[in-house]
């Protein structure tokens, strides 16, 4: 079992799809805000990615490739300026945010496409 | 997946809302000088009210990451007085000389339309964002 986690990397991958579902919840909960940026008294929300993470990694050793995507929490933002109907979307910013999270993901896809590129080339053995 | 899907649908959910703001503004226009309406009474401009709906109240539930959507809430008529103009050769005018007139401002009415089609574009963006990011996905499926 060894060799085939070393060809296949399974900590390498799992962190690679640990960072995909967070740069999507991310998008996920932009989307929510950018779709209330006209309701009265609306919170924006924001998956913290640090705290997201440590979560993630503090639970055990062995849960590292095992850990899903029920640990991505959305919380309100503190301390945001609110508008005045109390709302505290900034538009631009939640816009910037969704642009940052597609980076996000499209560059952990194309590492993840590269592994496993890896292991195909490794199961045809090397054609 | 169902985490894009959820926000897809909360960005489409703020598209119809933000159609429905821009519709309500262009009716209000539209009769800025209606002076008599079903009721016999000068027309009285309309207000969306919108609230945010958890598009998947499961998820949310559990505090997990989820997109909230919007919906209108309410349609509400705008109790505030009417316009007076003085114009005695109008049909409706008052034994004064005085006609009332809806209380449209069009100036207000053109700010909602403006502010409602911003948001309808930045929606429209964010969808675009997730459509790409769920064929970037389906990628690696690719050999």
């Amino acid at each position: 079992m060894a060799g085939i986690n070393g060809i296949s990397d399974g900590d390498v991958i799992s962190a690679l799809r640990r960072q995909m579902t967070i740069a999507a919840a991310r998008q996920a909960a932009s989307a929510g805000n950018l779709a209330n940026v006209d309701t009265p008294g609306y919170k924006a929300v924001d998956v913290s990615f640090a705290d997201t993470l440590d979560a993630q990694v503090a639970t055990h050793p062995a849960h590292l490739g095992g850990a899903t995507q029920t640990g991505v929490h959305a919380e309100e933002i503190q301390g945001a300026d609110a508008r005045r109907d109390g709302n505290t979307v900034v538009l631009d910013q939640e816009l910037l945010k969704m642009s940052r999270a597609a980076g996000d993901f499209s560059a952990a896809q194309t590492a993840l496409a590269a592994k496993f590129r890896l292991v195909r080339y490794a199961i045809n053995e090397g054609r | 997946m169902s985490t894009l899907n959820n926000a897809i649908s909360a960005s489409a959910s703020a598209l119809s809302a933000e159609r429905t703001r821009i519709e309500v503004a262009v009716s209000n226009m539209a009769n800025a000088e209606s002076t008599r309406s079903a009721n016999g009474e000068p027309y009285r401009r309309r207000d969306v009210v919108l609230t945010s709906d958890p598009a998947n109240s499961f998820d949310a539930a559990f505090g997990h990451a989820s997109a909230t959507g919007v919906k209108v809430a309410s349609v509400v008529v705008d109790q505030s007085d009417f316009q007076r103009r003085y114009e005695p050769s109008h049909p409706d005018a008052d034994a004064d000389g005085f006609v009332a007139l809806p209380n449209v401002d069009q100036s207000e009415e053109m700010v909602d339309m403006i502010g409602a089609a911003r948001a309808y574009q930045a929606n429209l963006a964010a969808i675009s964002m997730i459509r790409d990011l769920v064929a970037k996905a389906l990628e690696l499926g690719r050999s």
